[in-house]
């Protein structure tokens, strides 16, 4: 493991190599919209890096996410060519760590997708095998963790787009606890549900990265300090009791992994979630809201895309945004316009707001039982681009493991438990707020068990 | 109760969110808005007689910053992004 950091930390003597490496990957795989390792932001600190275990590591940066000097897009026409004044709070800490971004990495459009090919700039190849998609909508992040671009990425995840990218390529995702991580400079999506997340080769620099990013923040006011219980280790892990509609290959692979943590000595508890079947309704309903409210702001007026001519102001708001959005966009704009207009708020929004208490309240329910609860990441492997059985409506029923905890605020982590047919399955584990502690401890002795495999063609010998 | 959304339902709603669709755009993102709001109807299952609506996924409790002046320098970068300036104002076209 310190024989891995130790080689990325060659980076910077070895600018060449590394680069000649990523160009060669990003020609398949497209991770990033924009790559640049010669920029070199400022630290603000006035601590030596030389400590932080992330010095000297080069790392990618989702679109939706600030870092001064580069581009922000969200991956949409709406903001091509702009680039960012500030820098984003998380970015900043790792910079002042003494890690450098290097690029920002493709994202389905306002990180609105789960596959990455809703980015309107760019599109994105699984390193696995580059006919598939990378997941989304933090997609470019987990290719280029996965290609060995670079050690780590931040992500977001507003419903599961670091975890289910981090399963489709075979690396760690972590959202934490919701509030842990400043989102002062993430492109807000839905505020309420959503978190800057972690991606990364192996579970100890997952856990050094959320270490340096979180802590309150007085530029985010629903930022909180991480207030966990007394360390204890981890016995129980719940799983449901009725789990249909896996794919073969991630039902088998799960089927396995149970039988892993069996032999490392946890306890199996069979748990019911009942609220589990509407937990993709009220996640899309509050989501698709939130996201109608937040992407109000762009209107073509104070920044992005102009029309060339208008009549008036509101002709000018409406062209720009008929252009500048993408159709996945426009259909979630539509959708949570539609759930919030009045007579229809108490059906729909307050509905979904009620059934997140529930879904919350089953949860509490679980982590009494158990200390953990695991489940596949996604029901699928990666899929190939227009695959027609996936339409996104599809993917959004899918979703269903992942959003209960952007409902519910808890942490989540996928990590690698094994290949399906060559492509790698992603389990899930969750806890109660503010114990990722009990997260990486669970994937830090499956690991131990079952090494992640990795990604055919990767190598770090442009450190040699 | 049927909540299938016509055409008309759609219009108006495009034009709430200041989007504008043409008739091909309409019937294709009308389908699948359709098809969410059909499937939000599932929700009705569940009870939920007696529950709180969540609105935030975790806060402890409100907080408020100071109320004092904090110096900012973004404020000639931000502008620097605007599509049109004339000296330190926006130009968007005429309001009257």
């Amino acid at each position: 493991m310190a024989k891995l950091e130790d080689s990325w930390r060659r980076f910077s003597e070895k600018a060449a190599s590394y680069t000649a490496y990523a160009k060669a990957w990003e020609a398949k795989i497209g991770a990033f919209l924009s790559f640049n390792p010669q920029h070199n932001p400022a630290s603000t600190s006035a601590v030596p890096a030389g400590q932080s275990p992330v010095a000297g590591l080069p790392f990618g940066v989702k679109d939706n996410i600030a870092v001064a000097g580069f581009p922000l897009t969200c991956g949409s026409k709406m903001l091509e060519g702009l680039t960012s004044p500030y820098t984003a709070t998380a970015v900043q800490k790792l910079i002042d760590g003494g890690a450098r971004p290097v690029g920002k990495t493709n994202l389905d459009e306002f990180g609105m997708g789960s596959s990455t090919d809703n980015s309107a700039l760019g599109k994105t190849n699984n390193p696995w095998d580059v006919t598939r998609v990378a997941g989304g909508s933090s997609g470019g992040s987990a290719a280029c963790v996965a290609a060995g671009q670079v050690p780590f990425a931040l992500g977001s995840d507003t419903g599961g787009s670091v975890r289910q990218p981090a399963a489709f390529c075979g690396v760690y995702g972590l959202k934490p606890t919701y509030g842990t991580v400043s989102r002062f400079g993430l492109t807000a999506y839905a505020s309420s549900l959503e978190v800057i997340g972690v991606l990364a080769t192996t579970v100890g620099l997952t856990r050094s990265v959320y270490d340096l990013i979180k802590g309150e923040d007085g530029n985010d006011q629903t930022s909180l300090k991480s207030e966990p219980g007394p360390a204890r280790p981890v016995r129980k892990i719940g799983i449901l009791k009725n789990l249909t509609g896996l794919a073969p290959g991630v039902e088998a692979v799960y089927r396995e992994s149970l039988a892993t943590l069996k032999k490392l000595g946890y306890t199996l508890v069979e748990v019911e979630l009942p609220t589990l079947e509407y937990a993709v309704s009220a996640y899309y309903t509050i989501a698709t809201a939130e996201a109608s409210a937040n992407l109000a702001r762009f209107n073509g007026i104070r920044y992005g895309l102009r029309p060339e001519y208008a009549e008036n102001p509101e002709d000018l708001i409406r062209k720009a945004r008929t252009a500048g959005f993408g159709d996945e966009v426009k259909t979630r704009i539509l959708l949570g316009s539609y759930v919030l207009r009045s007579g229809f708020q108490d059906q729909f929004y307050t509905k979904a707001q009620k059934v997140r208490t529930a879904i919350r309240r089953d949860f509490d329910r679980i982590f009494e039982e158990a200390d953990v609860f695991l489940s596949p990441t996604f029901p699928t492997t990666a899929f190939a681009h227009g695959d027609t059985t996936m339409t996104s409506f599809q993917q959004k029923l899918a979703d269903k493991f992942t959003v209960t905890a952007n409902l519910t605020g808890q942490p989540g982590l996928s990590f690698p438990a094994g290949l399906a047919d060559g492509l790698p399955v992603g389990l899930q584990v969750l806890a109660p707020v503010f114990e990722e502690g009990r997260l990486f401890e669970v994937a830090d002795r499956f690991a131990e068990a079952v090494p992640p495999a990795a990604c055919p063609g990767t190598s770090l010998d442009w450190s040699l | 109760m049927k909540h299938i959304m016509d055409i008309r339902e759609l219009e108006i709603t495009a034009e709430l969110a200041q989007i504008a669709l043409t008739p091909v755009e309409l019937e294709r993102l009308g389908r699948e808005v359709t098809q969410m709001v059909s499937y939000f109807e599932k929700m009705k299952e569940v009870d939920t007689d007696g529950l709180e609506p969540t609105t935030h996924a975790f806060v402890k409790a409100n907080r408020v910053r100071p109320d004092a002046v904090k110096p900012s320098t973004l404020a000639d970068a931000a502008l620097e992004r605007a599509p049109e300036l004339e000296d330190r104002f926006i130009v968007i076209p005429n309001v009257l």
